[in-house]
Order: structure tokens, then sequence, then C-alpha cells
């Protein structure tokens, strides 16, 4: 295969988006799993197993979503690139572990496969782990959340989450779903050559305190001032990644009288709605967030400023639109959603909607 | 030409999904684009179980889509369920061994082909492979690819059951190339 050593140069494959996952693991240089089972995520499991087999990688079947989540952190401590894959009631159950990435500054990669919800719902598809992913610790969402959208992007930025999550030592979540998981679509695959590399937490050489600093690693405060100094640490530093982490793409947004934005896997038929729009000369541009946290409203902020109607268009009640609600909070805009959580969406029904507004308009 | 989008439904355990998987990557081996969604719940066997497959030279939008052209169901409660696929531009395809389906469901389809396929694998071949006679039924619907092409597909999904059984690899081409068949003989060509 491709990104293996043997095998240098880039190759065309057609894999699921699990399969897309696990492989782009190796690539970036991941050395081991710790993972509980979960429709669908299962196959990033089982193809990163039969890959550690072959690559002398490591794997850990816990036993719950918090044990993998915790024992991931482990393997970062101790100096391993580790990551951890879930879906659904998984991804409740990952959110302690994930907030105490945060509070101790962990990089850890989450590939997360959204299925229905609530709790069981569905172990098919959903958009409806966006709050759970950017906000869903006890704390304040210091995370990057990716959201892509094709299997080529979830190849490019599973291997980008390893990283980011190792530079700036941010919790980062891979926000795929069931549709991306099982779909089968080509891709091209290649081998990375600067690969991420752990650095151990505990364990390392020399006397603590004589040869080196000792690691002192917390996640318990006794003074309230001393977790709000912290905390205002962190979020500035955070806030300081924005730029160069936030990512976006856009289409047409300048003299759109209607934008519609969409994120994740709905971003193809919200941009084949609005390629078929725009054919027929109606005025309609297309916005979507590739990272959902830090969230990227300058471009839209542009937008809002000039005023009209914005559509959002996704697999859940109101949660993408609740991020943009926030971002564009006090701007003259009227604010539509086409929100269907849990079921697909198709080109057909954002192109009936869109048509619907702007002769409302 | 635009794309051919086709839901295959069947109940858990048909083989749906072998078919849909093993048509996309026959596409894909042939240069064409091509994609494969399957939709089913937690089910082992039993329940309905849907297959997406977009096959063409247009890159692919979306994993689903409104209408289908090509709408193979093959139970009763899969016409149900994917009746809401058909219009008037769709090719429902039925397996017409057992009973005839609710007309009503379907009314809006351009033409409605039943085909023996059950009875074709149980007399002819063996009701193991009516799955592939499907396959030949839908890589005859889908646009031209080779059949060496669907023949690799099929080897890199049921390779390791020719592995120990090679009599099989036979009799899956040769239901392929029947369920081909009978849809020209519908056609005519």
């Amino acid at each position: 295969m491709a990104i293996t050593q043997q095998s240098p140069r880039p190759e065309r494959v057609f894999w699921t988006g699990n399969e897309a996952v696990a492989w782009a693991a190796v690539a970036a240089g991941a050395e081991i799993m710790c993972g509980y089972p979960i429709t669908p995520q299962n196959e990033i499991m089982h193809t990163w197993v039969r890959l550690a087999h072959q690559y002398g990688l490591d794997f850990l079947q816990t036993e719950d979503e918090l044990s993998a989540g915790f024992a991931t952190l482990g393997g970062v401590l101790a100096g391993k690139v580790a990551f951890t894959a879930t879906a659904g009631p998984g991804t409740v159950l990952m959110q302690e572990p994930l907030s105490m990435a945060e509070m101790m500054r962990l990089p850890v990669v989450v590939v997360v496969c959204q299925r229905g919800g609530p709790s069981t719902g569905t172990v098919i598809y959903s958009q409806q782990e966006v709050m759970l992913a950017c906000f869903g610790g006890n704390g304040e969402g210091l995370r990057v959340v990716y959201a892509p959208a094709t299997h080529q992007e979830l190849y490019d930025y599973t291997i980008k989450a390893f990283r980011v999550a190792w530079k700036y030592r941010f919790p980062t979540i891979v926000l795929s779903d069931g549709y991306q998981a099982k779909m089968r679509e080509a891709l091209t695959v290649y081998r990375v050559e600067d690969q991420v590399r752990g650095e151990a937490y505990v364990g390392r050489p020399g006397v603590p305190g004589v040869a080196r600093p000792p690691a002192h690693l917390r996640n318990t405060y006794n003074l309230e001032e001393e977790l709000y100094d912290l905390l205002a640490n962190y979020t500035t530093a955070f806030q300081e990644i924005q730029p160069r982490v936030g990512e976006w793409q856009e289409e047409d947004w300048q003299g759109a009288e209607l934008l519609v934005v969409a994120h994740g896997v709905v971003t193809r038929a919200a941009r084949a709605a609005v390629r078929e729009l725009r054919g027929e000369g109606y005025p309609v541009g297309y916005f979507r967030p590739v990272t959902l946290r830090p969230f990227p409203a300058e471009v839209l902020r542009r937008w809002a400023s000039l005023g009209g109607t914005m559509l959002v268009v996704e697999s859940a009640a109101g949660q993408l639109r609740r991020l943009v609600a926030e971002a564009l909070a006090g701007y003259g805009f009227r604010l539509e959603g086409l929100l269907r959580p849990g079921v697909g969406i198709t080109p057909e029904e954002i192109v009936a909607v869109a048509r619907g507004l702007l002769a409302a308009n | 030409m635009s794309n051919v989008k086709m839901v295959l439904a069947g109940e858990g355990g048909q083989g749906v999904q072998t078919v849909g998987e093993v048509l996309a990557e026959a596409a894909y081996n042939a240069g064409l684009e091509a994609m494969y969604l399957p939709n089913f719940g937690v089910e082992q066997r039993g329940g309905v179980s849907l297959a997406y497959v977009q096959v063409g030279e247009e890159p692919i939008t979306a994993p689903k889509f409104r209408f289908a052209d090509v709408v193979v169901a093959l139970s009763h409660r899969s016409v149900a369920r994917s009746a809401r696929y058909v219009n008037d531009h769709t090719t429902l395809v039925y397996d017409s061994s057992g009973e005839e389906i609710d007309g009503g469901a379907v009314g809006q389809a351009r033409r409605i082909l039943g085909l023996p396929a059950v009875q074709v694998a149980r007399e002819e071949l063996s009701p193991r492979v009516f799955n592939m006679v499907i396959l030949g039924a839908v890589w005859a619907l889908a646009p031209a690819m080779p059949l060496q092409e669907v023949k690799r597909a099929v080897e890199s999904h049921l390779g390791y059951k020719f592995a120990v059984q090679p009599e099989l690899r036979e009799l899956n081409f040769r239901a392929i190339t029947r369920g081909r068949e009978l849809v020209a003989a519908r056609f005519g060509g």
C-alpha cells in the first residue's frame, strides 16, 4: 500500500471512510489506538488492528469508552502518539477524558463517527454530535474540531489532526459520520515524511528536580483564582491559534442574497444545490466551516454585515445553526434552517427550500 | 450522460449490500466515478437493508439523492421502503418468482421489470447465487463497464470463499451472466 515504507508513491484507492481514517492514522505516525467497539466506528478499529499487526503498532481494547479515552491519554503521557475513535453514546462517555486532556493540555486525536441520537438512536447517521464535539465536557471547549466532507478530506484532515494536536496541545476531533464511515468512494493516499513524534510526560530519565524539572501534571487546583489564571491563559492560547487553525470554504458569498451554510458530508449536497441555483442565475452563495471549533466567523461576518438570508442546512435540529447564531450575534440578517435531525439531506431538498426563500425575498 | 443513481433494497441477508459494493467497485475499476452507501439498522438478519449506488462520468456530489434511475426491490417490504425513490424516470426491478408486487405503490415508475431471479437461481444455478443474478441485472442497467471489471470486483469481495471452494467462482460468474441475459431478454438486447 501507498503509505508504507515499501511503496512511497501516492496511490488511488476505493475505500470506506473508516479505512481511510485508520490508514491516515498510520501515515501520520500514530503508534497506538485504544478503543471500544461501537457502530459506525468499528471498521476504524478493525482496520487499525490489521495494520497494527503489519507495522508493529499497538492496540488496546478497553471495557468502555471512558477507559478507551483515559488509556489514550495514558499513552500520550507515556510519549506515544495515541488516538481513539467512537460514536453516539460513546462520544458522551468520551467527554471526561477529553475534558482532562483540555485541562492538562494533552494532545490527543479522537475520531467521532456521528450516529442518530438521543441515546442509542440509530447506528446509521446524523450530525447531532456537533455540540458534544465542540463543547461536550465540563469546561470551555478548548478543542479543535474538523468536519471533513469527502474521503480525501477524511484522510487529509486525520493526518492534520495529529499534527495540530501535537503542535498546539489541544485535543483534536475529526468529526466524521455514519455515511462517511461506511460509504465507499475514491481517494488518493500518500505517505507522510514528517510523522508526528510523541514526547514522554512521565518516566523521563534523570532525577526530578536535580537533572530535570519535575513533571508536575495537574487536573486539580485548590484555589479558584489559581484555576481562573490557568484558564485565562488557556483561553487566550486557544484564541491565538484561531487564525492559524480556523479553516473554511466558500463560493460566491459576495453579493449572495441567500447564503447556504452546511458542514461535513451535508456540504456536498449544499454545494451541488448552490451550483444548480447559480447556474439558473439566482444570487446564491455557499459557506462551509471546515473547523467547527475554532469557528471561522470572519467571512460570515463580512457577509452578514451586508444583510440577506442565511439557510443553515444540517442533519440535526440546529446545532450548527447555534454556532452560526452565536458567531453572528448582533448582525442584521435572516437566519433560516433546513434541519433534518438524523437523516441525510439531498441537493433536491435544498434547492426546493432555497427557491422558496428566494421567492419570499 | 448524467450519472446513474440506484437504490437496492432487500431483506437483511439477501445480499443487496454485496451487490451494491461490487457494482460500485467494478465501476471504479472501469475508470468511472462511483459511490456506494449502505443503510441498515442494528439487525443482523431481517429488516430492510438499502444500498445507494451512483455510477457515471460526472463527479459525485451528495451520497443520497431524491429519486433513483433504478430501484431494485427484492421483497414486499422493500418495495414499500424504496417506493419513495421512484418517479417517472425510474426503472423498478423486482423478483417475479414470488407474489406480484403492489402496482399502486410504484405506479409512477417509467417501467417495471419483473425478473425471475429466485427461480433462475434455484433451478439453473444455486439459491446461494440469487444476489449474483441481481448483480448481473443491475450491471446491465448501469453505465457500460466490462465483464472483467465486474469479475475483478467479485473476486475482491468473495475471493476468500472461492479459495476454499473454487467451483463457486464459475457458479457466481454464470449467475452474473444469467442476470444480464434476463434484462436483455426483456429489452430485446
